[in-house]
């Protein structure tokens, strides 16, 4: 009887401990699911709103929208496999950031480049600005060379007459 | 260096030019989800519809006819413009391979339903709860409407409300596959 009674237990404890685990990681990859269809949400772009992501739009269309990605991450589906469902269904506009392909690589590549082209732009106005700056300071410092015939003689009227 | 500011104008003007260009693309360019469709020329998305009147209907039960598959919706005011031609036009190609079929979307059963009353749909009429099939065809607003051929494939996609013109310009791409005699339309 008291066998029965610890057998009974062990399995009560056995079964409890399952029951836990269970919930816990269902509840973790409740929590993944949520992470993920949020993260996929954000890279959509809602189709009838203007400058919104699906995972920012109120409208019934993208609640929609999230309820599908939620549903084809649940069947196992892959973060890559579900955009390119999207993408198939209504174009690459659906994409919040445009592919880094084709004319596209102009988009990704011109803020670094308009950053060096601008840094360039800079750097060459202070250098010439610089330059033009010491030019002056030197020209400045010199001794005159040549003075004008009227001023000599103005200066030697003026010493003549400091001396006498 | 007046050269030089020159160039530094230029460079200034051309970077202005080339990212106001650059913008106008990201804002117009292909952010237009209406005007056409990446399904063009494939397969049309299987589904099976939950009619108004109770009975299902699966897409592909309707090989070897023309398909126009028109979205609405009750709330929507370009859909009652269309409405008229749709009823007319179903109406004229009742008995050529062509079916009409109504998917109403993001909308309640009960509008749908007295929509419907008001505005004809004699045509097969049926509610798509989820939005499942809507954005399977990649639905962005109503009306859009849907050509599918005799072998399955989506020919056109039209976006805002149709007239009967338009409808036989659509069904005659749609229908195109068939021997010219199965297209007289009747009254057109």
């Amino acid at each position: 009887m008291i066998i029965k009674v610890r057998i009974g237990m062990v399995f009560y404890i056995m079964a409890s401990v399952a029951f836990i685990l269970g919930l816990l990681i269902s509840n973790s990859i409740a929590d993944d699911i949520d992470k993920e269809t949020r993260e996929i949400s954000y890279l959509l772009m809602c189709p009838v709103c203007e400058g919104q992501t699906v995972a920012e739009s109120n409208s019934q269309l993208a609640k929609q929208m999230r309820t599908i990605i939620r549903e084809k991450l649940q069947e196992g589906k892959s973060k890559d496999e579900i955009i390119a469902y999207f993408v198939s269904r209504y174009g690459e506009a659906i994409l919040g950031a445009p592919p880094a392909k084709g004319v596209n690589w102009i988009l990704w590549t011109l803020p670094a480049l308009s950053l060096l082209v601008g840094g360039l732009i800079i750097g060459l106005f202070l250098y010439k600005l610089k330059e033009d700056r010491e030019k002056s300071k030197k020209e400045s410092r010199k001794p005159p060379t040549q003075f004008e015939p009227e001023y000599i003689e103005k200066l030697n009227k003026e010493l003549r007459e400091f001396e006498s | 260096m007046k050269g030089f500011d020159l160039f530094v104008k230029l460079v200034v003007f051309a970077a202005i030019v080339i990212l106001l260009g650059l913008l106008g693309y990201a804002v117009f360019g292909n952010k237009v989800f209406s005007k056409s469709s990446p399904l063009i020329g494939h397969e049309a998305p299987e589904f099976t519809l939950e009619l108004f009147s109770g009975d299902k209907l699966r897409l592909s039960d309707l090989r070897g006819k023309a398909v126009l598959l028109n979205f609405w919706a009750s709330w929507c005011m370009p859909c009652r413009d269309e409405a008229s031609a749709l009823e007319a036009s179903w109406k004229r190609y009742k008995d050529k391979p062509v079916v009409f079929v109504g998917i109403d979307v993001w909308d309640d059963k009960d509008g749908a339903l007295a929509y419907i009353k008001q505005f004809g749909g004699g045509y097969m009429n049926g509610i798509d709860p989820k939005g499942e099939i809507a954005v399977d065809y990649g639905v962005g607003g109503v009306p859009e409407t849907y050509f599918i051929n005799t072998s399955g494939k989506i020919v056109d996609k039209y976006t805002g409300p149709l007239t009967e013109e338009m409808i036989d310009q659509f069904l005659g791409k749609a229908l195109s596959s068939l021997p010219l005699s199965g297209l007289t339309k009747e009254g057109g």
